[in-house]
């Protein structure tokens, strides 16, 4: 048997970490570093500003009106995408004829555009669109639905929006996962009397108790960072007042341009990537409790 | 030895990072002055393909006059064009020709990507229109860091078949804001609330034209909340209620209402000379409705598109050659008439093919604003950047939702903006 060198499995993971160091580590460390100055898009002047950022940061109202809107659409989002997928996966895993069409179709909106889908949902939902249309005209309400101004209608109808988008994403996870759930425990549960609702909640959920966790934890992340959907939603202007800007948007706003700011921006993202982790610890701990 | 390995190899990642991100700073400085030769890029801002032509026709004129030169042409489209400004300034890779608006300039002469062209050229207030010039003068800055290249101004765009509909009289038009809410109140009663003579939100060109100042004299805090600007707001807001707007117009940005009347659901737009063409394209039937007007309340606002010459171009007399090669009289007048804007240069800009119809609603839509760009003014400060239009655009909505007075959206807003300003 032939020995390698004591540097072969450095050069072989090198290529990889070169690439996490360039795009990963190092544009961390920088926004970190960042935070602390007053660091514009052209370099020029910066100068460290120490915790003025975020002093600032905590006494911004677009910021703290973000943050509740960002966790509000997690809070929606977190049930609706870690239990609704789970029972699509487990109708469309019976192997009947045609159950391929109903696979694609759930799927099909996640390979959809995210901009285009907010752009053609911004016209069902607009005071003139369908579905103000039709309930106007079936006299359920007075006047349009302010789908698209009123704060939390805009959170609403983003998350509806994500939760559709998302649906096949998860149900693709939640599919998988049920091809390890052992068939003998349902027949044996089958036997002993319990019915399809009773399987659903004793064999099926334990058994992909671990693609749960994961569906959370993913849902969570996005849900804290999402952006597309209240963006274009909004007409990219984060509806009147701002109040339905996300907090990846509130970045987007202070960042962009020739004389974005930089520094508050990083400030912003520091804190997102804390609030992001919080989440993730509390279901890993969950996991771990569980384990 | 085997655990020095990895740290050496995160020394080396992080040095690579820091090697692929720091600029290539100690080259000495170009001279603008010197041959005129070799080879520079021309970045221009979404005009091909439309343009090409006009573009390959005047650099093949110019590669003719100076042997030995060669322009590369390199076109961005419009969207996040900023962002690819900034790209390329922070990594020196600025080109050498580069089309900006003054407003760019500004973040890009204070950090020395720019050249301060009047060092090396001293005719340049003879050369130009003042107004277009004095547009790439920044506070806080000595010089001029580009050459005004094409100038536009709005005027107002109305639906007729929409007006006369009302009981309104194209031939009529407001000509005021106070105006403008007195028809609109009219097309609202008539149609009954089905049509709109009312399409956009008051943005901080419609402050700075009702004489409110919008920053301080040194540009370091705002000042636009004021009495006048509350009563100028309370105006829209008052609007927004008895509903003369369509709702949608609450979440528009700076282009919503040419949206709103392309799409026919509103029968006001402003738009620059160009912008008929535009309309009617993207909606024939708009052809025999549209009526066009000077801007309401008598100043128009200024568009300046402009040139400028990277700091650290290798071949910046080339590049200046150029620029002032696109920029005389001729080339500007061809371009002129081709784009339906107008030239910079005192030379050109009052050639008599600018203030003559060929008697097409796109003739006459060139004229009115011809004859608008007269009095014409920058009237949005250089310093109040997209984050700044946006915080604004957004209490401004908030007012006319009726979730707030208009005073303190103003003063939401303000503060807002004050933050940003002192961190400028």
């Amino acid at each position: 048997m032939r020995s390698h060198r004591w540097f072969t499995p450095w050069l072989l993971v090198a290529p990889a970490l070169l690439w996490l160091g360039a795009f990963s580590f190092w544009p961390a460390i920088n926004t970190v570093r960042m935070s602390f100055t007053n660091a514009k898009p052209l370099g020029g002047t910066e100068q460290w500003v120490g915790l003025r950022n975020y002093t600032n940061l905590f006494s911004d109202p677009q910021v703290a009106n973000a943050l509740l809107n960002s966790v509000v659409y997690m809070a929606v989002c977190l049930p609706l995408l870690t239990l609704l997928p789970l029972g699509i996966a487990v109708l469309v895993e019976k192997k009947i004829p045609g159950i391929t069409f109903f696979r694609t179709s759930f799927y099909l909106p996640v390979i959809a555009s995210a901009v285009v889908v907010a752009l053609l949902w911004n016209l069902v939902l607009d005071e003139g669109g369908v579905v103000n249309n039709i309930v106007q005209s079936l006299k359920w309400v007075q006047g349009p639905i302010p789908f698209l101004t009123d704060r939390w209608l805009v959170v609403f109808s983003s998350i509806s929006l994500t939760v559709w988008k998302g649906l096949g994403y998860y149900m693709v996870i939640y599919i998988a996962a049920l091809g390890n759930v052992s068939k003998d425990l349902h027949e044996a549960a089958a036997i002993d009397g319990a019915g399809a609702w009773r399987r659903f909640w004793s064999v099926t959920v334990p058994g992909v108790r671990g693609a749960m966790i994961l569906v959370a934890i993913m849902i969570c992340v996005s849900a804290l960072r999402i952006f597309t959907e209240p963006y274009f939603l909004t007409g990219t202007t984060g509806g009147p007042g701002g109040f339905a800007s996300s907090f990846v948007m509130i970045i987007q706003q202070y960042a962009r341009g020739l004389l974005g700011n930089l520094g508050y921006a990083s400030a912003l993202s520091v804190v997102l990537f804390f609030i992001c982790l919080i989440p993730m610890l509390i279901l890993a701990r969950q996991n771990r409790k569980e384990s | 030895m085997r655990k020095l390995i990895p740290a050496a190899a995160a020394v080396a990642v992080a040095a690579l990072a820091l090697t692929a991100c720091s600029g290539g700073g100690g080259t000495s400085e170009p001279a603008a002055t010197g041959e005129i030769k070799g080879e520079i890029t021309l970045q221009t801002w979404s005009l091909t393909p439309k343009f090409q032509p006009y573009l390959d026709k005047v650099i093949k004129g110019f590669e003719a006059k100076y042997p030995g030169t060669k322009v590369k042409l390199l076109d961005q489209p419009g969207d996040g064009y900023s962002d690819k400004i900034v790209s390329q300034a922070s990594t020196d890779s600025l080109p050498d020709v580069v089309n900006i608006p003054p407003d760019y300039g500004v973040a890009l002469a204070k950090s020395g990507a720019l050249l301060d062209i009047s060092s090396v050229q001293k005719d340049l207030d003879k050369t130009y229109v003042a107004g277009a010039l004095d547009a790439f003068k920044y506070r806080g800055l000595d010089g001029v860091y580009g050459l005004p290249w094409y100038l536009n101004t709005d005027i107002s765009y109305w639906n007729a078949t929409q007006m006369t509909a009302a009981g309104l009289d194209p031939k009529k038009l407001p000509t005021t804001v106070d105006e403008q809410i007195a028809q609109a109140k009219i097309m609202h009663d008539a149609s009954g609330g089905k049509n709109f003579l009312m399409s956009s939100k008051p943005a901080v060109g419609d402050f700075a034209r009702a004489g409110v100042p919008i920053l301080n004299e040194d540009g370091t805090k705002t000042a636009f909340s004021t009495d006048a600007a509350v009563q100028l707001l309370q105006k829209y807001v008052d609007a927004y209620k008895a509903g003369y707007y369509p709702s949608s117009v609450l979440n528009d940005d700076y282009l919503g209402n040419s949206q709103l009347f392309t799409k026919g659901q509103v029968a006001f737009s402003t738009g620059g000379g160009p912008a008929y063409k535009d309309f009617v394209r993207d909606n024939p039937s708009l052809a025999k409705s549209i009526v066009m007007g000077p801007a309401l309340n008598d100043q128009p606002p200024l568009y300046v598109q402009g040139l400028a010459i990277a700091k650290k171009s290798k071949n910046q007399a080339t590049a200046l050659a150029f620029a002032n090669w696109i920029l005389n009289p001729e080339n500007q007048l061809e371009f002129a008439n081709l784009t339906n804007t107008f030239p910079s240069t005192t030379a050109s800009a009052s050639d008599p093919s600018l203030s003559k119809s060929d008697g097409t609603p796109a003739g006459d839509a060139k004229v009115l604003a011809f004859n608008s760009l007269q009095k014409a003014k920058v009237l949005s400060p250089i310093e109040f950047n997209d984050a700044m239009n946006k915080i604004l655009n957004q209490q401004v909505s908030l007012a006319m939702k009726g979730d707030v007075p208009a005073k303190k959206a103003l003063d939401d807003a303000a503060s807002q903006i004050d933050k940003l300003l002192a961190n400028q």
